[in-house]
């Protein structure tokens, strides 16, 4: 009797180590991964961004530490491929990354609620609210989009969808200052482009919508709520979790499709400047971090993150 | 007098019934203005797409081309697509890479879900950390290291030198194999929390019955796991056939249309590119439109895997991704 419990308890220890290493190995992939293609690039790149880096004849590289030059150079001297200043193109990527960003996640969630409405023709809709998917690839809208000569389409249709005109209505009708205006006009003229980076997020808030028990609504109903109300107290607090995951998604797939990164290949393979183009990475890698944590500071003031259900 | 009750109910049924036609109205326009704004993109191409190459920039001709033609289309196979081989290449490509990335991520995803060791929680915050750095900014870096590769020297032991592993789809492979395939720590992610929502007892009758942890998770965890597999199977489809990141650097001379089609079709070919167009179909008269036109038409012809796939999975995709629980 002892001896079997004994060697049950061993056994028992035994599977323990056993599964933890089994899992060891599961993850081990990705942690070679990486260190070989995150943490050791890392690490160069912050080295190369303190020096002057040459590629030698043999295939080597020669690097000779020179401090902080190649961020001074990078935010005095260097500019883009286009000449512009890098602290320009910095600020402007800022500005229209955090005024997209809220912008997206509103239009998705909108349209993710028009998607879980009840009506005739609502898998229609939902094949084509996706689409934004696959329609809003680098490679389609690039291809999609009219590059030269004039548009056509765009001019004949002009007179229909006047953007002019919701302009001049605005400025006419409306006591805005001329900064909301013309903020709204661009915005009303980007529509396309916006929405064409919306298709991950709907997908996502219909989900949560989906997994919002309808009981949680015939309770609110019962108690005298009105189809604003269940809006703002029970569907919008429920979908809290996900909305900081959408908005932070936003942020990282925006920052992915900025121009920085073409600065960076240009620097680097282009001009062969290495070390600026190291330095323009670590700056880059700052930035996105550093916007993140302002977007987590704003959302933790109004949002109750429940980190504990989500990890 | 007698009050004239049939009257009271007719006059409320009409109010309700002209009530919910206004907010019929009003609901459906709305749908079908965001359908259209959807689609708009897609809709602006056709009339630029389907007329004559002779027609193109004729301001007459906005929407209905007059002399319908599907010389665009031509122009286009002939100039990227051919024979059709480099599509072939292509989803090959991206089906091997797909099922390396659902492998590799579902492993990963099952260990940090449901092993505890040492270190397993840091390790599935720097999964997180790794979707929020852009691998944009490790690019000089990991492009050099690709360029001269080398593990702690065995390579020059090997083979009497670094290996230069750029261009070579082999590295493409290797990325995929590590867990730096196209967004592949969200895909990680995503397994991680759905095999976190699967059941605890699943495991221990596997266990009960007598499988080891390999069996259990090959022969129960990761049947079970469709919902996961599909959404991540679609995500990394759609994504890997679009992208030109890791293939346009790590390997620019290889057969993906993505990389094709942009480099085809860059604004400064212009000029070669409606040469040809005017050569291969006599049309005297090509004007930049046409550019645009065969340009529109790559495009199309381009999202046709894309749009069958999509349309067998998107009906299951929500039910999917609710069930895998990315929503927390």
């Amino acid at each position: 009797m002892d001896n079997r419990l004994t060697k049950k308890k061993f056994l028992n220890i035994s599977y323990r180590t056993q599964r933890q290493i089994n899992g060891f190995i599961f993850v081990l992939p990705w942690l070679i991964g990486f260190l070989l293609f995150l943490i050791i690039p890392f690490v160069n790149t912050v080295i190369y961004s303190f020096s002057a880096v040459n590629v030698k004849e043999t295939g080597g590289m020669m690097l000779d530490f020179t401090g902080i030059q190649n961020y001074i150079d990078l935010f005095n001297t260097e500019v883009s491929s286009d000449n512009q200043q890098i602290v320009r193109i910095l600020v402007d990527e800022n500005i229209r990354i955090f005024t997209n960003t809220p912008l997206i996640v509103i239009f998705s969630l909108f349209a993710a609620l028009l998607g879980n409405a009840q009506f005739k023709g609502r898998g229609v809709l939902r094949v084509i609210l996706f689409l934004p998917i696959i329609l809003g690839l680098n490679v389609v809208v690039s291809l999609i989009a009219v590059s030269t000569g004039g548009d056509i389409t765009s001019e004949s249709i002009g007179t229909v969808f006047e953007t002019e005109s919701i302009l001049m209505f605005l400025l006419r009708y409306t006591f805005l200052p001329i900064n909301i205006i013309h903020f709204l006009s661009d915005t009303v003229s980007n529509i396309f482009i916006l929405i064409s980076q919306a298709g991950v997020q709907t997908l996502i808030f219909l989900a949560g919508l989906q997994s919002i028990s309808p009981s949680l609504y015939e309770v609110a109903k019962i108690e005298g709520a009105n189809a604003y109300e269940l809006f703002w107290k029970v569907t919008l607090p429920l979908l809290s979790n996900i909305t900081v995951f959408v908005v932070i998604y936003t942020l990282v797939e925006l920052f992915l499709g900025s121009t920085i990164s073409h600065e960076i290949y240009n620097f680097a393979f282009s001009k062969s400047k290495i070390g600026v183009g190291s330095a323009l990475s670590i700056v880059y890698m700052f930035n996105i971090l550093l916007d993140l944590g302002i977007l987590v500071l704003i959302m933790k003031k109004v949002v109750n993150i429940d980190y504990g259900s989500k990890l | 007098m007698a009050v004239n009750y049939k009257s009271y109910a007719t006059a409320y049924f009409l109010k309700k019934r002209v009530l919910k036609f206004v907010s019929d109205v009003f609901f459906y326009s709305l749908v079908v203005g965001l359908c259209f704004v959807i689609l708009y993109p897609l809709i602006k191409t056709l009339p630029l797409v389907f007329n004559s190459i002779g027609d193109l920039g004729n301001p007459d001709i906005v929407w209905i081309p007059i002399r319908p033609s599907v010389v665009s289309f031509r122009a286009a196979i002939r100039l990227v697509y051919g024979n059709g081989l480099i599509m072939l290449q292509t989803l090959l490509y991206v089906a091997v890479i797909m099922v390396i990335q659902v492998f590799m991520s579902a492993m990963s995803g099952y260990a940090l879900a449901r092993i505890k060791f040492f270190g397993s929680n840091l390790i599935l915050y720097l999964v997180i950390l790794t979707f929020l750095i852009p691998p944009q900014s490790m690019l000089i870096s990991q492009y050099l290291r690709f360029k001269h590769f080398d593990i702690f020297g065995i390579m020059t032991m090997l083979s009497g030198g670094p290996l230069d592993l750029i261009n070579k789809q082999g590295t493409l492979f290797i990325l995929a194999i590590f867990g730096f395939g196209v967004n592949q720590s969200l895909f990680v992610f995503i397994f991680r929390q759905f095999f976190k929502g699967m059941p605890i007892e699943l495991e221990e009758a596997a266990f009960l019955d007598g499988c080891g942890f390999y069996r259990t998770y090959f022969n129960i965890m990761l049947p079970n796991a469709l919902p996961a597999i599909m959404t991540v199977a679609v995500l990394s489809f759609v994504w890997n056939y679009g992208d030109t990141y890791l293939t346009g650097y790590f390997h620019p001379q290889g057969p993906y249309l993505a990389n094709v089609l942009t480099q085809t079709f860059m604004p400064a070919r212009a000029e070669f590119t409606l040469k040809a167009i005017g050569i291969w179909y006599n049309e005297p008269s090509v004007n930049t439109f046409a550019f645009d036109a065969v340009k529109q038409a790559a495009a199309l012809l381009y999202l046709i895997p894309l749009l069958i796939t999509y349309f067998f999975a998107q009906g299951k995709l929500v039910e999917n991704i609710e069930r895998v629980g990315i929503v927390g």
